[in-house]
């Protein structure tokens, strides 16, 4: 039987591991401090806004993972065209994941499902809530609106080739509160493929929910404090208990 | 030395470190003549059948591993879209011929909801206890390996299956010919533990 998954997010800017937006860059944490037997997957995302020196070692930094650990790995960042994507996947890759540059150009889902199956897109969407308890998806690191809804946004997405929807939720990044429960839901009951949540992770019952009222196949967790082997085992040994069917 | 087939498409970084893990030389290549040098053969792969079978076709590596591998009979591991290329056709994004090596059709996992598609992550595989592989030797039953595709191989027969695994109708998760011939629909490259123990029974074999 398929397993859920509890995957780790590393976002780097200018190839340093980042944490979340509530937190400074903390330069102490090394990817020696990621647990790479115990995750299930492994997502690497590229904040830097400075093009060019930032990438190069960030691309050093996903080659270090793909030939060290022998464990999923997707990566994004700035993705805009197929050709980033073959870059990423030669570097050792197994998915890329797109967020502004699909809202900017749909086509791009369809591309790179066409090149290398739907199972390597995986589309990213950030989304707030409003007063009115409605969310939107925003694009360029949360600052854009788009106007449309998760839901809608994903239905789209999918219908295009995504073969997975990562939704995060802005509110909750860095809170660890908790995922939001309505917005997950909102998308897995709007898509046919694999739903990952993030943002807002703080303790395992918060993995336990998005797994069962959130409805998601997976969670992911950028809180580095779940980044050990000690921490994701736990996590897993908590999920069993619980019913949850995982990879231990 | 290990030849890994470079065919434009595939992820061939963990493949290439996981098999130089072991201390095995390799060489990755998409001329056929890399063919010759090698002692066994992986062809990985992520991407689209058919252009997969256009390119192999247009470097020559189609005839190439043809003679190494059906001929010469030297050890074989297929991989993902290296594991369905090696059936009779598919049919994702139009109907296409394979290899032809083993009598299977790859065709959309045949899945409904509540389940997803496509299958993407760690699950269990039920092994055939009357066909069995030297890739599974010391590997439990209930070890877990990681999918991530949208077409399955479903086999004519039962023959060539050496473990299935059941996502709505059951596909072939393993399978194994001539007794050289091994392919996986999963990644053994990301499959942690049991995935490189698998690697390592088909780089051991003498």
């Amino acid at each position: 039987m398929l397993r859920r998954r509890v995957i780790t997010v590393l976002t780097f800017v200018d190839g340093v591991l980042f944490r979340t937006k509530l937190f400074d860059p903390d330069y102490r944490y090394t990817l020696s401090f990621v647990d790479t037997w115990s995750i299930d997957e492994i997502v690497v995302l590229d904040i830097s806004r400075s093009p060019e020196e930032g990438r190069g070692r960030f691309a050093e930094v996903v080659r270090n993972i793909a030939q060290s650990c022998f464990v999923p790995l997707a990566v994004g960042g700035g993705v805009r065209s197929v050709d980033q994507v073959k870059r990423y996947l030669d570097l050792g890759a197994d998915k890329v994941v797109v967020n502004t540059g699909a809202v900017e150009n749909p086509s791009l889902i369809s591309d790179i499902a066409a090149a290398y199956g739907n199972q390597c897109c995986v589309v990213s969407i950030d989304a707030k809530m409003h007063n009115d308890r409605k969310y939107e998806v925003f694009t360029h690191f949360g600052t854009q609106p788009t106007g449309m809804t998760p839901a809608e946004w994903a239905g789209r997405a999918t219908e295009r080739g995504a073969g997975e929807i990562l939704v995060n939720s802005i509110d909750r990044d860095g809170s660890l509160s908790g995922y939001d429960i309505d917005l997950c839901r909102s998308v897995t009951a709007a898509t046919s493929v694999p739903v990952l949540i993030c943002g807002g992770a703080g303790n395992w019952k918060h993995f336990l929910e998005g797994l069962t009222s959130g409805g998601a196949d997976a969670v992911c967790t950028n809180n580095i404090y779940h980044f050990t082997e000690v921490s994701i085992q736990s996590a897993k040994t908590f999920l069993a208990r619980n019913g949850i069917p995982v990879r231990q | 030395m290990i030849g890994i087939v470079d065919y434009g498409l595939s992820n061939l970084t963990c493949v290439e470190a996981a098999v130089r893990r072991f201390g095995f030389e390799t060489e990755i290549g998409s001329r056929p003549d890399m063919l010759d040098r090698a002692d066994k053969i992986i062809l990985p792969g992520v991407g689209a059948f058919g252009d997969a079978m256009r390119n192999l076709r247009q470097s020559g590596m189609t005839e190439a591993l043809d003679r190494h591998v059906r001929q010469k009979r030297k050890p074989f591991l297929g991989i993902c879209l290296g594991a369905q290329l090696i059936c009779r056709d598919s049919d994702e994004h139009g109907h296409h011929e394979g290899l032809g090596w083993i009598d299977a059709s790859v065709r959309r996992i045949a899945a409904e909801a509540p389940l997803r598609i496509p299958h993407v992550g760690w699950d269990d595989l039920r092994m055939q206890p009357h066909a069995k592989s030297l890739l599974f030797e010391n590997i439990p039953a209930d070890a877990l390996f990681y999918f991530t595709h949208s077409h399955a191989i479903y086999p004519s027969s039962g023959e060539v299956v050496t473990a299935y695994c059941e996502y709505g109708q059951r596909f072939a998760a393993a399978v194994q010919t001539d007794g050289n011939i091994h392919a996986t629909q999963f990644h053994p490259e990301k499959s942690q533990r049991y995935g490189l123990a698998l690697l390592e029974n088909f780089l051991r074999q003498s």
